[in-house]
């Protein structure tokens, strides 16, 4: 399966950690793709870096049109507001560090 | 020239904080420009700091104001008042008739709903007589994410598709936190039913456009549609 990477950076009003961000980004595809969507996508937190609030992941390509809409309508991490903006996507991981 | 342009921000006036980390963010999301939704009776002390704040960030500013009222005569009365003062008018619909005159008027850029209004949308009625663009609001979508609104947002797409109306897609932010990305709004967009040129338009060529018209219009040589004084032309 073709995959694509994408850097995203997110915006909070607390510190997000791993697991939060992984559980909101789990929990929105199936909110809205639901559970076949969500193996369609096929979403795999590569690199979480949480002092400059960033992470990539991985995306089956051609499905990053629901990633980009599942990332565009996460609203909360854990407790917090948050948003995740996604700023960069390649072919490798390379392409995005 | 801009590329991607986010035509409903509300930045919190009296907050420089949260205006300030909200340019910050349409910036770093791949705006080149925004337009900035400001009370009618804003002082231009305040009005200068906004523009600031954005145009410091490399985001080039126009003004917009959203209008909303009840009576025919009253919208038409606000048009005349405002039209000449903003770069941008929105006319956020209440009721169907109010939706049918600023569909119909010119003067009218855009025209929105809000999704907590029952009874109100982008009907075939409207959908056939509008001269105004489409806009649709991601806040809608973040504040009460249920299939209700969706359902509504892919019949707004249905109608104005089947009409020709344009869609423009805005964040409608009123906190940086709710600032998207252009490609976000797309893929958002697309997924409700948009084909992918037409959302990608709605964030770049279609806000392009309707700012370029209005400038055209407020600039000294506009006469009327189609006419323009040339000013040193010669026939030969």
């Amino acid at each position: 399966m073709s995959r694509r990477y994408v850097l995203v950076r997110i915006f909070s009003t607390a510190p997000v950690t791993e697991e939060q961000f992984a559980k909101a980004t789990t929990a929105s595809i199936l909110t809205y793709f639901g559970e076949i969507g969500l193996s369609r996508i096929s979403p795999k937190l590569i690199r979480f870096d949480s002092r400059r609030s960033s992470a990539v992941l991985a995306v089956a390509k051609d499905y990053i049109v629901e990633m980009q809409t599942a990332l565009a309508l996460i609203g909360r991490i854990g407790e917090t507001d948050a948003s995740v903006l996604p700023l960069k996507m390649s072919g490798t991981i390379k392409g995005v560090s | 020239m801009f590329e991607f342009m986010d035509m409903h921000i509300l930045p919190k006036v009296d907050d420089e904080s949260s205006c300030a980390r909200m340019a910050q963010l349409v910036a770093l999301s791949g705006y080149k420009a925004v337009g900035l939704s400001i009370p009618t009776g804003l002082l231009g002390d305040r009005q200068k700091f906004l523009r600031r704040c954005f145009q410091d960030k490399g985001v080039e500013v126009f003004l917009r104001v959203d209008l909303t009222c009840s009576k025919r005569e009253e919208l038409l009365k606000l048009l005349r008042r405002f039209r000449s003062m903003f770069d941008i008018i929105g006319v956020r619909c209440t009721s169907h008739n109010l939706a049918l005159i600023a569909a119909r008027d010119r003067r009218v850029d855009l025209i929105f709903f809000d999704s907590t209004t029952r009874n109100v949308w982008f009907d075939d009625s409207i959908g056939n007589v509008s001269m105004a663009m489409l806009e649709l609001n991601l806040t809608s979508v973040l504040k009460t994410p249920n299939s209700l609104v969706f359902t509504r947002l892919r019949k707004d797409i249905e109608v104005a598709r089947r009409h020709n109306v344009g869609v423009v897609l805005s964040s409608g932010a009123t906190s940086p936190l709710l600032v998207r990305t252009p490609i976000q709004m797309a893929s958002v967009a697309e997924i409700l039913g948009l084909s992918k040129h037409e959302s990608i338009s709605g964030v770049s060529t279609i806000p392009q456009s309707i700012v370029d018209r209005n400038l055209k219009r407020r600039s000294r040589s506009y006469v009327e549609e189609g006419v323009e004084t040339i000013v040193g032309g010669s026939d030969s």
